[in-house]
C-alpha cells in the first residue's frame, strides 16, 4: 500500500455542500471549519472534547470537533450551527433558545442547540430526564441551564405541532 | 496546532496490520482519536505516524449467539454499545460502564478498543469486562492469539501489546442462568466526571439461587492498572450473601488495593461500591429468577 502525502485536497460535506480544500492531515476539524471555510458558529473552548462549544453533527450524531481530523470525516454528512437555518428563519430550536432567554453570553449556543437538535431527532418527546442526558456534554457557565432545558421542551413541542424539523 | 505527522488509512484490517508491521513504534494508531489526539494536545506524544482504522467498517459490530456469547468488534462505539439492546439484556453492566464515559460527544467517537488499549487505571470499560472473564483477540503479521483481559495490562498505558498487532474483537462467553452483575462508581470532580474508585461485579448463583457460586470483581481506579480483586473473590466463593459477610469481604477487598492519591478514601470506598454491587447483583438474580 502507497504511503500517502502529507498534504492532499479532500471534499468535506458540511450543511450539504461539497467543499473541495487542501488540508494537511493535522488539522482538526474544528479548525478547518472555523479558518478555511469561515464557519465560525462553531466554537473553539477547552480543546479536549470536555465542554462541548465545539459539537457539530457528523451523519445525525454529535461528536467534538476539536478532537475530529477532518480527513478522517471526508464524505461524511457534516451539520454545524449554520446549517439549521433555511434562508433567513431560524429552525424552531434557535427560536425557543431566544424566546426563553436561554441564551446569555452565547457562547455555549451553538453546541446546546446542535446537540439539542439530534435529541430531537431521535427522541421528539424529550422528557426533562432524556434532554439532560443529552447536554450532558455540553457545559455553560451562565444560565444554570434551566432556560436551556426549558427551550428544548418548548422547541419539542413547536416542532411536534408544526409536524416540521 | 498540532506537529504535522504523516497520515495512513488502511481501508482493510489486512492492510493495517501490513502497515502496523512496517512501521512498529512509530506510528500510533487512531480510532475513535478521543484518547489519541488528548495527549497529542498535551504534549505528551508527538507520533510521527498516524494509522487511521476509524473507517474500517470489518471491525465495527455487535455479534451474540448463544453458542458462542458475544463478539464485539474493537471499533464499536460506546454509544453504540451503551444502547445495544441485546447487551442491555445480556450484560447491562457493560452499557452502563460504556454510558459512563466521557460525555455523548465523546460516547460516538470513542471505541471500545481504545479505551482498552489506553490502559490507563481508570478506563471505565474494564473493571465489566474483567467481571465477564472477556478475552481480547490480537492479531499481528505473525498470526492471532486470544488472550483473557486481566493479562493484557503491564502498567499504567502499557500493555502487552506489541507495537505491531491490532486488538480486533472482545468476547464474552454467554451469561449462564442465574447470573447477573453490575458497575459502581464514584468520580473526581473533573470535566468529565472521571471515575476516582470503580467496581464492577458478577456473580453466578447455584441453582437455587442462594449461594453465590462464581464471582468476579474488576477494580479500577485502585491500583496502576485495573484488576480482578481474587481474594474478596475467594471470600465470598461458594458461600450464602448476608449482611455480616459483605462487611467482612469489604475489608478485604480494601486491602487488595493500591491507590496512590487519596488513598484512605480509595480503600475505604472500595469497600462500601463492593457491597452495593454484590447486594444489586444478587437483586438482579433474584428478579430473574422469579
Amino acid at each position: 500500500m502507497e504511503k500517502e502525502k502529507d498534504d492532499r485536497v479532500i471534499g468535506l460535506v458540511v450543511n450539504g455542500r461539497l467543499y473541495e480544500i487542501r488540508i494537511e492531515p493535522r488539522m482538526t476539524l474544528l479548525e478547518v471549519l472555523r479558518d478555511r471555510l469561515e464557519l465560525t458558529g462553531t466554537k473553539s473552548s477547552c480543546g479536549v472534547g470536555s465542554c462541548g462549544a465545539c459539537t457539530v453533527l457528523i451523519d445525525g450524531k454529535p461528536v467534538s470537533a476539536c478532537l475530529t481530523l477532518a480527513i478522517t470525516v471526508e464524505g461524511k454528512n457534516i451539520l454545524t450551527i449554520e446549517g439549521l437555518v433555511k434562508g433567513t428563519s431560524l429552525n424552531p430550536i434557535q427560536k425557543a433558545f431566544i424566546e426563553h432567554g436561554a441564551i446569555q453570553c452565547g457562547f455555549c449556543t451553538p453546541g446546546m442547540v446542535m446537540s439539542a437538535k439530534a435529541l430531537l431527532d431521535r427522541n421528539p418527546r424529550p422528557t426533562v430526564s432524556e434532554i439532560k442526558e443529552a447536554l450532558e456534554g455540553n457545559l455553560c457557565r451562565c444560565t444554570g441551564y434551566i432556560k436551556i432545558i426549558d427551550a428544548v421542551l418548548a422547541a419539542a413541542e413547536e416542532m411536534k405541532t408544526a409536524g416540521d424539523r | 496546532m498540532f506537529k504535522p505527522f504523516h497520515y495512513v488509512e488502511p481501508k482493510t484490517l489486512e492492510e493495517a496490520i501490513q502497515v502496523l508491521s512496517e512501521l512498529g513504534t512509530k506510528a500510533k494508531v487512531l480510532a475513535g482519536g478521543t484518547d489519541l489526539l488528548v495527549m497529542m494536545k498535551r504534549k505528551v506524544i508527538y507520533p510521527e505516524y498516524i494509522v487511521c482504522i476509524k473507517n474500517i467498517r470489518e471491525l465495527n459490530y455487535i455479534k451474540f449467539d448463544e453458542e458462542s456469547g458475544f463478539k464485539i468488534g474493537a471499533l464499536s462505539t460506546h454509544s453504540e454499545i451503551a444502547d445495544s439492546s441485546i447487551i442491555r439484556s445480556k450484560f447491562d453492566l457493560l452499557a452502563t460502564a460504556c454510558k459512563k464515559v466521557g460525555t455523548p460527544q465523546i460516547r460516538n467517537m470513542g471505541t471500545i478498543g481504545g479505551n482498552i488499549c489506553q490502559a490507563g487505571p481508570s478506563q471505565d470499560t474494564i473493571p465489566s469486562l474483567l467481571a465477564l472473564n472477556a478475552k481480547l483477540k490480537l492479531v499481528g503479521s505473525g498470526g492471532e492469539r486470544v488472550i483473557p483481559i486481566d493479562r493484557f495490562f503491564i502498567a499504567p498505558f502499557e500493555t502487552v501489546l506489541e507495537g505491531k498487532e491490532l486488538l480486533t474483537e472482545i468476547q464474552i462467553p454467554t451469561p449462564p442462568l442465574q447470573s447477573g452483575g453490575c458497575y459502581k462508581w464514584i468520580t473526581k470532580k473533573s470535566m468529565v466526571d472521571e471515575t476516582l474508585v470503580g467496581v464492577a461485579v458478577y456473580i453466578v448463583a447455584d441453582s437455587f439461587a442462594e449461594i453465590c457460586g462464581e464471582i468476579r470483581i474488576g477494580l479500577s481506579s485502585v491500583a496502576p492498572t485495573p484488576f480482578r480483586a481474587r481474594k474478596a473473590e475467594e471470600y465470598l466463593r461458594g458461600k450464602k450473601i448476608d449482611l455480616l459477610l459483605l462487611e467482612q469481604v469489604a475489608k478485604v477487598v480494601s486491602e487488595e488495593t493500591k491507590p496512590r492519591s487519596l488513598a484512605d478514601y480509595r480503600r475505604k470506598m472500595t469497600g462500601v461500591l463492593l457491597k452495593r454491587a454484590v447486594e444489586e447483583s444478587w437483586e438482579k438474580i433474584h428478579r430473574t429468577v422469579r
